[in-house]
């Protein structure tokens, strides 16, 4: 160990953190560091000392400990703005010690330079004992066609591929010396260095290898155009949330409102009391979850240029019937009662069943959010002639007449937040009932409750309009409409969304 | 239901429709609403974590109390005054200036890790005796032969009587932060300069002053580091806490880990066992020294199983790892 002890080391930086002048060991160790004197100071720790002393204008100091790469050297430097005035600054440094660094272990360098072409490698191959191909992956464009004919080739040595450089031996020659060695590609203008990391020695002879081929430059950047087609297709099926998102999305989320209702209900055990509230709360959220999920799903597809309904021929009154039923438990909850006027048959609308039924399902479920318990939600049909009406009135707080026009927008909430809502359904309502030549409106008197009219074109009177027929069919998915009474039917505390 | 679901949503559906004063009104609503949603999550953390003393009331008390001591000195400075003249300052200029304060993580980070520091010399004197100024260490350092060493040693025991005064007044000097901090909340300080142009000039001229007088080297943290660095092979003495002091033992086990000091102070804490023990063997101590330092400080705490079997520079790398990663 080298020390300096009590003495000092002193040096001057100028403006630009250069090394103006230095005494020795540090002048040494800023050319070993590969710095020059005068020259931008070449230690790290002393470079960022400097920096900030001057920046800062203050007096800093600090440990500062760096190598040269055979030894350890650490010191107290003490850094502060020059008081001559002039740009720059003043070090000192104390404590100088130097200590040789330790041995690194062989194998321990083996591993790293092993991660390190593994890093690096634009072709990696597996060979077995004879270095033999088995399998080839190349990355880089210029080694492309050499991929190719490896591939072509498996089952051959490697050395068949590439020319290694400065040997005419018969290849291959034992994996030790081809280890490192450099080879030529063909197609590639770049020198290439091979890399054989041996693998499950058995008795000093490896069963087989990897074989890096790691480039001593990098390819210039514009040959790296062939990959983008790869990540485009990889890249749009985000955009198609009904189709590819929610279906993933559902299963996890109904697993995890499925559990929390578990837990919820304390089906696996004794709990306390707070913990099961807290598991309804994630039941809950998780069903919101799922109706958002839902809701997003409808809006791609209400909101698609080439969006289109089946229509057939569909009894209204039936799926007034149907949607009554669906919601009947969570209206009784709330102790309302949900009447269609008796004796209503035969209202025929020229409409397209499922959607009729996601409108009247998401009608009625707001009607019942936003009740007060131990009310009446009726439900009347009319037959208009050339068209067929529903109309859903409840005893709530009703909508103001400036509020009409708003809720049908899409997210609006009228200020409402925390009751299950997305802002999402009424807007996706009147979107299908319109596709369906139809209409979707609110009336009542402020204050009397609401009453939400859907209209659709009658069967009897429909002249199967163009835009029924010429429109094209949406694919016969599993759709939300279909799936949202089975998400009902969990043992939830909590409502799906349909405001 | 939970409410944090549509905060999103309804932002970006506000019509533009609605009275401005409605719009206002909804708008401080939701904000009033996302507070009010905080306070289940603070408090509870608070409440959960009593034991582990990471957030106890005595040390954000502490925290505050420095807090409010630094904020003091740089309205005295802006104002043209000593830094120890007491001085009534309106509250809103100690709410900006303390804002401009804490709004620095940096300093914030700091300020806990002195916190921590204090608590644990504190109990370590109660557990064990140790004293919180004159260590064993200390005491040897001081008796060196080598002029050099036992004067530092000796500036040093001055400057850590006066950081434990401090402490017990929650205090804490500007000339006591390390540079890149002081540096910082000069800046911070800047900000609150206020625009009358005489205002603007006693401040730029406090700044200068406060620049100019600051010497990282003499704080106590600075003797701290030459302290250890000097001690060079001997540093592994200074790495057992009952024989070296907190104060040593701290710069000693960030120096010898390469790591920064307020981390190694963090790392005491009873919720940082895993950064404790990889600091410990990061800093080249084996099984044995670690499971000493684990019983002076976390008595009823063992040492993380297969810690023997983790190299030094194994433990190096994971904590470098952890300081780039994110959080």
């Amino acid at each position: 160990m080298m020390a300096s002890n009590g003495t000092s080391v002193r040096a001057v930086s100028d403006a630009d953190d250069r090394l103006i002048a230095a005494e020795e060991p540090l002048a040494g160790l800023q050319l070993r560091c590969g710095g020059d004197l005068p020259g931008t100071i070449a230690v790290p720790a002393l470079l960022e000392t400097v920096r900030k002393s001057r920046h800062y204008r203050l007096k800093l100091a600090r440990t500062l400990t760096a190598q040269d790469g055979t030894h350890a050297v650490s010191a107290w430097v003490e850094v502060e703005p020059r008081r001559d005035g002039e740009p720059g600054c003043e070090i000192m440094l104390r404590n100088w010690r130097s200590a040789p660094l330790p041995e690194e272990d062989p194998t321990e360098v083996a591993s790293l330079h092993g991660e390190i072409d593994r890093q690096l490698a634009e072709l990696t191959a597996q060979l077995d004992g004879s270095q033999r191909l088995l399998t080839v992956e190349a990355e880089a464009p210029d080694l492309i066609a050499l991929g190719k004919a490896m591939e072509g080739g498996i089952g051959r040595p490697w050395t068949e591929f590439v020319t290694v450089e400065g040997s005419s031996h018969q290849q291959p020659l034992h994996w030790r010396l081809l280890d490192g060695v450099s080879v030529i590609v063909p197609g590639s203008q770049r020198s290439w260095r091979a890399t054989l990391l041996p693998q499950q020695t058995h008795e000093d002879e490896p069963d087989g290898f990897e074989l890096l081929l790691a480039a001593k430059e990098p390819l210039p950047q514009r040959v790296a155009e062939p990959a983008l087609p790869a990540r485009k297709e990889q890249l749009a099926p985000f955009r198609n949330i009904g189709r590819e998102i929610a279906p993933v999305l559902r299963l996890p989320i109904a697993r995890i409102i499925a559990n929390a209702e578990t837990i919820r209900t304390r089906l696996a055990g004794p709990l306390a009391r707070e913990y099961a509230d807290y598991a309804a709360d994630i039941a809950a959220a998780g069903q919101h979850l799922l109706g958002l999920v839902d809701d997003l799903a409808d809006l791609e597809v209400v909101e698609a240029e080439d969006f289109s309904t089946s229509p057939e021929l569909v009894d209204l009154a039936e799926v007034a019937r149907q949607a009554a039923g669906i919601l009947g438990v969570r209206a009784s909850e709330k102790n309302i009662a949900i009447e269609i006027a008796p004796g209503e048959e035969g209202f025929s609308a020229f409409a397209e069943f499922r959607r009729v039924l996601q409108i009247m399902l998401n009608l009625i479920g707001n009607a019942i959010r936003y009740s007060p318990e131990s009310s009446r939600i009726t439900i009347a049909l009319a037959d208009e002639g050339d068209h067929v009406q529903a109309v859903v009135t409840d005893e709530g707080s009703g909508i103001a007449p400036e509020d009409r026009a708003r809720i049908f927008e899409k997210f609006e909430r009228l200020g409402r937040s925390g009751d299950g809502g997305s802002g999402l359904g009424l807007y996706i309502s009147r979107r299908l009932a319109r596709a369906m030549g139809g209409e979707l409106a609110v009336d009542g008197a402020d204050g009397k409750g609401a009453s939400f009219i859907l209209d659709l074109p009658a069967f009897s009177a429909a002249e199967r309009p163009d835009e029924f027929t010429n429109g094209k069919s949406l694919p016969r998915l599993p759709r939300i409409a279909d799936l949202r009474p089975a998400a009902n039917d969990l043992p939830a505390a909590g409502e799906t969304d349909q405001d | 239901m939970a409410r944090y679901c549509y905060a999103m949503i309804d932002d970006t559906a506000r019509p533009e429709t609605v009275d401005s004063v409605e719009a206002v009104l909804r708008e401080r609503l939701a904000r009033d609403e996302a507070t009010a949603g905080t306070i289940a999550p603070i408090l509870r953390h608070l409440l959960a974590n009593e034991d582990n003393s990471m957030f106890s009331d005595e040390i954000v008390a502490r925290v505050r109390g420095m807090v409010g001591d630094v904020v003091r000195q740089l309205l005295n400075r802006q104002a043209g005054e000593g830094p120890g003249e007491p001085r009534g300052h309106s509250g809103q200029a100690i709410s900006a200036m303390t804002d401009a304060v804490i709004g620095n993580s940096a300093f914030l980070g700091h300020v806990h890790a002195l916190a921590l520091e204090w608590q644990l010399t504190e109990r370590l004197q109660q557990r064990l005796g140790l004293d919180p100024v004159l260590a064993p260490l200390l005491h040897a350092l001081i008796a060196s032969p080598e002029p050099g060493t036992a004067e530092l040693a000796m500036r040093f025991l001055a400057s850590q009587a006066r950081f434990c005064q401090a402490q017990r007044r929650m205090r804490l000097p500007l000339t006591e932060l390390p540079g890149d901090i002081l540096h910082l909340t000069l800046i911070g300080m800047r900000t609150q300069a206020g625009g009358e142009a005489a205002v603007d000039e006693h401040a730029a001229m406090a700044e200068m002053a406060i620049r100019a007088s600051y010497d990282e080297g003499g704080s106590r943290l600075g003797l701290l580091s030459r302290l250890v660095i000097g001690m060079g092979g001997g540093t592994v003495a200074a790495l057992s806490v009952g024989h070296a002091g907190v104060a040593i033992f701290l710069s000693a086990l960030a120096i010898a880990a390469s790591q920064d000091r307020d981390l190694a102070a963090l790392s005491t804490n009873e919720a940082q066992l895993g950064r404790f023990a990889l600091l410990l063997r990061s800093a080249g101590l084996k099984i044995g020294a670690i499971e000493e330092q684990f019983f002076a400080i976390h008595p009823d705490i063992g040492v993380p199983e297969g810690l023997d079997r983790l190299s030094a520079d194994r433990a190096a790398a994971l904590l470098a790892i952890d300081a780039s990663g994110p959080g």
